[in-house]
């Protein structure tokens, strides 16, 4: 086949990695192939947790940093390139970011490969004596086979749309309605295609998502509560800077000790938006 | 030439891409700045560009904003 021509020469050594690790999972442990490829899942991802550590501590101060950052969106609503910049200068500026990265993502993708590899090598040439040792929990008769083969697999790909969603819930930390939503539905289409794939990777694919929102879920227990959200608001709701300082773009205008504080009317819901508005879009 | 480019990054987006809520920490995100840098600067350079940009958007990165320059 021409694609395991372009990709199966590099990625060979990976699929014999990913083919070693199994068998040492299964031959050593003890563990069924099903089990085993969960397991390898499993290693990867506590491996990657250190990255995660970052990211978590990152989520931390974004929390504290939420009413500026609504008072950015708010801002540049109608331009959304714009809005990211901004965004993203703030960010920068606070030493914070939400979004993970994009290399320890990057990184998930030779393991994918890897392993869908050595189980289509499982499909053609199963390396168990008896057939029944491919099948995992008795509804799914063998990892090897496409999902769709058998109504087992139907499930996976239930369990699999679902844990994709929650994952997405969890890991997600862009605000934006519609992204969110879009990354919802992404699962439904994308499940067309993972029908297609052997069901031991579904499997795989399962796992790295449960895992997501077993972290996502720990994360949260972690993370303290948002300050209380009243005094916080209105501050940043301050017109916040000295007209000379425009050039960084309305980040960090807004940190908690502006200039002008707002005499305490506690009205926190409708600041007087348009006029400030008119004048922020004069300056950019 | 630098379709070659651009064309493997949306062969990207289109399947792992969308696999994962966008991640990217920078400005405008990985995929856009290889596809820029591919524009802008040639296949090889660009190549090497967004290759560097990629490692660059790793956990203890800052992000921000970061456009081909």
């Amino acid at each position: 086949m021409m694609h395991s021509l372009i990709l199966g020469s590099p990625l060979t050594p990976l699929e014999h990695a990913a083919r070693h690790a199994l068998n040492w999972l299964h031959f050593n442990l003890g563990l069924p192939w099903a089990w085993s490829i969960v397991a390898l899942t499993v290693i990867v991802r506590m491996l990657l947790v250190p990255l995660t550590v970052r990211q978590i501590h990152s989520m931390q101060s974004l929390q504290a940093h939420a009413p500026q950052m609504k008072e950015i969106q708010k801002k540049y609503k109608g331009d959304k390139q714009k809005q990211n910049e901004e965004l993203m200068k703030f960010y920068r500026e606070n030493q914070i970011n939400p979004a993970a990265s994009c290399l320890p993502m990057l990184a998930q993708l030779p393991v994918f490969i890897a392993l869908y590899y050595s189980l289509r090598h499982f499909s053609s040439e199963p390396p168990a004596k008896h057939p029944g040792s491919l099948s995992f929990l008795h509804f799914i008769p063998s990892i090897a086979d496409h999902t769709t083969t058998h109504w087992g697999g139907y499930v996976l790909l239930v369990v699999y749309v679902a844990s994709q969603m929650a994952s997405t819930l969890y890991m997600s930390a862009t605000v934006d309605k519609t992204q969110r939503i879009l990354f919802m539905v992404m699962p439904l289409v994308f499940v067309f295609v993972i029908a297609r794939f052997p069901a031991g990777l579904v499997l795989y694919w399962v796992t790295t998502n449960l895992w997501t929102v077993g972290q996502g879920l720990i994360t949260r227990r972690l993370m303290p509560k948002p300050a209380a959200p009243t005094a916080e608001k209105r501050s940043s709701r301050t017109p916040p800077r000295d007209p000379g300082s425009g050039d960084d773009g309305g980040g960090n205008g807004a940190v908690p000790e502006s200039p002008q504080p707002k005499p305490a009317a506690p009205r926190s819901q409708q600041p007087p938006r348009k006029v400030r508005r008119k004048k922020k879009a004069g300056r950019r | 030439m630098h379709r070659i480019g651009v064309a493997l990054v949306w062969l990207w987006r289109a399947t792992f891409g969308a696999l994962f809520p966008t991640t990217c920490k920078y400005h405008p995100s990985c995929s856009q700045y290889a596809i820029d840098a591919v524009r802008q600067k040639g296949l090889v350079r660009g190549s090497v560009l967004a290759g560097w940009r990629l490692l660059r958007c790793n956990p203890w990165s800052h992000g921000g904003f970061d456009p081909v320059r």
